[in-house]
């Protein structure tokens, strides 16, 4: 019966991989067309990954919490007889044809294939997950890139190379990339002989030698980051010379990474070989190890780290990743490691981006919110009674939209490629929330146009949907603002970071009764008074202080007097 | 069964001793293989003895000759003698040589040579039939066979290869002596070599050609330096015109020929036509006085003495077996291999093919997976082409960057006296694969394998941009075509 390789697809725009966060089947089980098999993580959303056939799940080639690139085969089916035309890469050349030739001398080819093109004629026009894994390093007429030798290599375990998704420069197909489309890391024991046999034969071509032992540590180097949670020291060589491509070194130069001390993959002419991929892999493992340890040594931990007899205590001393193992080997014991990938990374790269572009100013104030309480009391019941529970967010929201049309250019953007700013008739507010995975910020479309109560649900809703990370990716994009509620938790000022490329981001405090001085016909009286800290965060390249000031004061207005928005 | 036929086995028969059919037997010896290898001529096929290697020793000598008598701005005097009959006994110990070596390697890998002509009795037997009278046939029952039966010029109405001043490219480089007035039918890659190659000899060669220009098949940029330099060194043209036929004069013979039908029809004026290029088109049939013709129209599958439907393999239209991409023909244990199976006809592309077939036949899952097969034409100058054109990888839908390096911008290039032509680098512009390359210009032959290298693995631009080359050496211009590609060309204006 024919057996069918699921690559895992893209499962968002463009995301490179995905963190499988659960199987929803296992081995054995009969599945049918489009039923969910696994929930994978991409960079904001959690997923579902639906069986593209009809079958029954031979084997899975991951396991939850492993970080799977995408276009990585996940799932291998056992296709039901119906299905057995649909796409069967695997089992287009034979599993080991030179052990059937050895063993009697019987005709070890294949029927001829009426279709001369080797490879991407066998991928299934369907267009179904493999396919469109194939795409980065295959043309759409077929053409891959990658050595001879690599070819050879997907021919000899039987891996449809067109389906190989490569990691090399400009994805270019690796033989590691091949290796691991064959499933060759999943367990050492099978894949020991395998590549006992590879190197073997391709000793006799006189051309590439890999010795089983160097595939151990490429397999190591190769392994996913969620792998090696247990073992966190980065694997660095400290070599001489190091045989790699012109493109791999410039990679290794932008990573600021010293290519003799990348873990070679594989070996040529019995020199280490080293691939971009390698380099990048372990530039990454770098930068997570020097986060950890600046972290420890922020912690008072960092000095007793260090075991390079380190006397000199001027110095202070800096934790040495790339040859050290002994420090690293300590640092196990200390330290926990966990890959910075999925919502976290994202998270990461867009606050960067933000604080990296943008020069932040953050302006402070607190307005008197007594007649908001009070209105929010007479309303919630209302509310209540339409199924809609009401916070003061929505009226955060109503209030900031009046202000942001009297100051256009805090609901706006900078294109910095064109040199305009752009400024938006729409006024879609993010809100910005704390879920399990990280910070999310889901967007409510058109506030203007929105009734408080509308708001107020469809809020409630996207929060909860960002919480149980069943949101829409769509659904978090296309902001022109964004209210971030820290006092929620507790707190009263921050300095939230703007959510690039909106151009101001306004955080609300908690809501504390506080002594304030009020005027009344007797003169200045202290009174407990409803207050609301204010933080407003803007772009000083479109925004600055003093319009800032001035949002803020009209933000504040319409909070003080919530019967103003009744005008709005 | 005949009288005297004698039944032997073997694993792997293969029929044609040509570079195709010699590595497959080769390959199948080292791969453990019990091998026969079948030949009815000479050891190493047309390629050794009648096709590349003999005419690259005469166009060596001619440009030797060529060169030595034109060096004059070097401020070398020489006024060169050629005897032909010299040339082409050195050019036969090259050949013989080469051939002895052939031999020595299949014997070496423990193949066993049988000199006949084998034709197919049925799916799993051969008949071969000695050359000579009484020297008897035998039956050979083979588990696998290889056809590498390669091809023969095409012959075309009006010119007989029987006839003494009518050759084929092999005649023509077994001539005793340079003829002193040459007509050649076709300006193919075979026609411009050896047309070339007898001009610098001496000859008054006259080219008739159907099409429009020289070199059809290869971009008019590239075929424009070889037709100017073809010019230069006294080759005359008559471009839009059909070889007729030939009579015999007083003093030797007059090739006739008519205005091509559908040049005429276009009046000459077909879109893409060379300012440079008159065709006669709408002038009237012409004769052309000479001593010798040669026809080369073109190549095609010797299968006719292979009996192929005793096998029940299957040719296509124009006679080529049709095979898979693991040399497979329709028929099991069958393959097909070198020119008989189909363009590309070139030697190294058949060598690459035989070796497939012989490692699929030991049951490695060998396949013809090349990205491309380089290609390359001995003209004055060289050129060289692997994988695709500008056009093509726009047609496979490839955004490409073009990148070119004139020679006359190679300080190299100038101290060899050559300066025509120019590499140009193709690849894709999203990511900068190397999709292809030409050159044309001196040891195009020879450049035009780094470029095949760098489509072969899947190399960037950057990849070739990034290596550094020797200087002084023509090999620079392949890394600053690549580095134009990407605009960073040094010695030529970027873009």
């Amino acid at each position: 019966m024919a057996t069918r390789e699921f690559t895992l697809p893209d499962v968002g725009e463009g995301v490179a991989e995905g963190t499988l966060e659960a199987w929803l089947v296992s081995e054995g089980d009969q599945v049918s067309e489009d039923q969910p098999l696994a929930e994978v993580e991409t960079d904001k959303a959690l997923v579902d990954v639906p069986s593209p056939v009809d079958g029954t799940i031979e084997r899975l080639h991951a396991e939850a919490g492993d970080v799977v690139p995408v276009g990585d085969v996940i799932v291998t089916f056992e296709l039901d007889a119906g299905e057995s035309g649909a796409g069967t890469q695997a089992s287009s050349e034979p599993e080991a044809p030179a052990d059937e030739a050895g063993a009697d001398g019987s005709e070890p080819e294949p029927a001829p294939d009426p279709d001369p093109e080797p490879g991407p004629a066998e991928a299934p026009a369907g267009g179904n997950g493999t396919a469109e894994a194939a795409g980065s390093s295959s043309s759409s007429s077929g053409r891959v890139f990658a050595a001879p030798s690599t070819r050879r290599l997907a021919r000899e375990l039987g891996v449809d190379i067109a389906a190989v998704e490569g990691t090399g420069p400009g994805g270019r197909v690796t033989e590691a990339d091949v290796r691991r489309a064959a499933g060759d890391e999943e367990s050492s024991s099978s894949g020991e002989p395998a590549t006992a046999e590879t190197a073997a034969t391709d000793t006799d071509d006189g051309t590439v030698t890999v010795t089983a032992g160097d595939d151990g540590a490429a397999r190591a180097a190769e392994r996913p980051p969620g792998d090696t949670v247990a073992s966190p020291a980065v694997e660095s060589a400290n070599r001489d010379r190091t045989l790699a491509a012109p493109a791999t070194r410039r990679v290794a130069e932008e990573e600021s990474v010293d290519i003799d001390a990348v873990p070679a993959v594989e070996q040529r002419d019995g020199e280490p070989f080293v691939t971009a991929d390698a380099v990048r892999e372990y530039a990454e493992k770098q930068r997570q190890a020097q986060a950890a340890d600046a972290t420890a040594l922020a912690t008072g931990e960092g000095e007793t780290v260090d075991t390079d007899a380190d006397t000199d205590t001027d110095t202070v001393a800096e934790p040495e990743l790339e040859t050290s193992d002994a420090s690293d080997a300590s640092a196990t014991e200390r330290e926990e490691r966990e890959p910075y990938g999925g919502v976290r990374r994202t998270i990461g790269e867009q606050m960067e981006r933000s604080k990296y572009t943008a020069p932040h100013v953050t302006h402070h104030d607190e307005v008197d919110v007594t007649a908001l309480v009070e209105t929010r009391e007479e309303l919630k019941g209302v509310a209540e009674e339409r199924g809609v529970r009401l916070t003061y967010v929505p009226f955060v929201m109503k209030a900031c939209v009046a202000a942001l049309k009297q100051f256009p250019y805090l609901n706006a953007q900078l294109d910095e490629e064109n040199e305009e700013i752009v400024t938006k008739r729409y006024y879609n507010l993010g809100v910005a929330t704390a879920t399990d995975a990280g910070l999310m910020v889901p967007v409510v479309d058109g506030v203007d146009r929105k009734g408080l109560l509308e708001v107020a649900r469809e809020t409630n809703e996207l929060v909860e949907q960002a919480r149980d990370r069943r949101i829409d990716r769509e659904k978090m994009r296309g902001g022109s603002f964004t209210v971030t509620n820290v006092g929620g938790i507790g707190g009263e000022y921050a300095t939230p970071i703007v959510n690039y490329p909106e151009v101001a981001i306004l955080a609300l405090g908690e809501v504390r009764k506080k002594p304030r001085v009020v005027e009344t016909d007797d003169g200045d009286e202290i009174r407990p008074r409803h207050v609301l800290p204010l933080s407003l965060s803007f772009d000083h390249r479109v925004v600055d202080g003093a319009m800032g000031a001035r949002f803020t004061n009209a933000v504040m207005e319409y909070l003080r007097n919530p019967d103003l928005l009744l005008l709005e | 069964m005949v009288v005297g036929d004698i039944e032997t086995g073997t694993e792997v028969a293969v029929v044609g001793a040509g570079p195709a059919g010699y590595v497959a037997a080769i390959r199948a010896g080292q791969l453990g293989l019990d091998v026969t290898l079948v030949e009815k001529d000479a050891w190493g096929g047309t390629c050794l003895n009648y096709g590349c290697i003999p005419s690259k020793a005469l166009i060596t000598a001619a440009d030797l000759a060529h060169e030595a008598g034109d060096a004059e701005h070097m401020g070398i005097h020489a006024d060169p003698a050629v005897d032909l009959s010299a040339t082409v006994d050195w050019k036969d110990g090259v050949v013989d040589r080469l051939t002895g070596g052939v031999e020595k390697l299949c014997k070496a890998n423990g193949v066993e040579l049988v000199e006949g002509r084998a034709e197919f009795a049925d799916d799993s037997r051969l008949r071969v039939v000695h050359g000579g009278d009484g020297q008897g046939a035998e039956t050979l029952v083979f588990e696998h066979a290889v056809v590498a039966t390669g091809s023969r010029p095409i012959e075309i109405p009006g010119f007989d290869f029987n006839d003494g001043p009518v050759l084929d490219s092999r005649q023509a480089l077994a001539l005793e002596s340079v003829p002193d007035r040459l007509v050649v039918v076709g300006a193919g890659y075979i026609g411009m070599e050896l047309s070339t190659a007898f001009a610098k000899l001496g000859s008054d060669v006259t080219v008739v050609e159907m099409l429009e220009d020289v070199l059809p098949g290869y971009e008019d940029d590239v075929a424009r330096v070889v037709r100017e330099r073809a010019r230069e060194v006294g080759v005359d043209f008559r471009f839009g015109y059909t070889a007729a036929g030939w009579e015999s004069t007083e003093d030797g013979i007059r090739v006739t020929a008519d205005p091509a039908e559908e040049v005429a029809a276009d009046g000459g004026t077909a879109v893409d036509a060379d300012p440079d290029i008159d065709t006669d088109a709408d002038a009237e049939p012409i004769a052309l006085a000479a001593d010798k013709t040669m026809v080369a129209v073109g190549r095609q599958p010797v299968t006719d003495t292979l009996n192929l439907e005793a096998a029940g393999v299957e040719t296509d239209d124009r006679g080529f077996v049709e095979t898979d991409h693991r040399t497979t023909t329709s028929v099991d244990g069958i393959h097909a291999v070198g020119d008989v199976a189909g363009e590309p006809m070139l030697a190294h592309a058949g060598s690459a093919e035989g070796q497939v077939a012989a490692e699929v036949i030991a049951g490695e899952p060998a396949a013809l997976d090349h990205q491309a097969v380089p290609a390359a034409v001995f003209t004055d100058p060289e050129v060289g082409t692997v994988g695709l054109t500008a056009a093509e990888a726009r047609e496979e839908g490839f955004e490409p960057a073009v990148g070119e390096f004139p020679f006359r911008s190679s300080g190299r290039a100038l101290t060899t006296d050559e300066d025509g032509g120019f590499v140009r680098i193709v690849a894709d512009e999203d990511t900068g694969f190397v999709l292809g390359g030409q050159v044309v210009g001196p040891e195009a032959s020879e450049l035009i394998a780094e470029v095949g290298l760098a489509v072969e693995m899947g190399a960037t631009l950057e990849d070739l941009a990034s290596t550094v080359h020797t200087h002084p050496t023509l090999s620079e211009a392949v890394m600053e075509a690549a580095e134009h590609a990407v605009g960073e060309a040094i010695h030529t204006l970027n873009r």
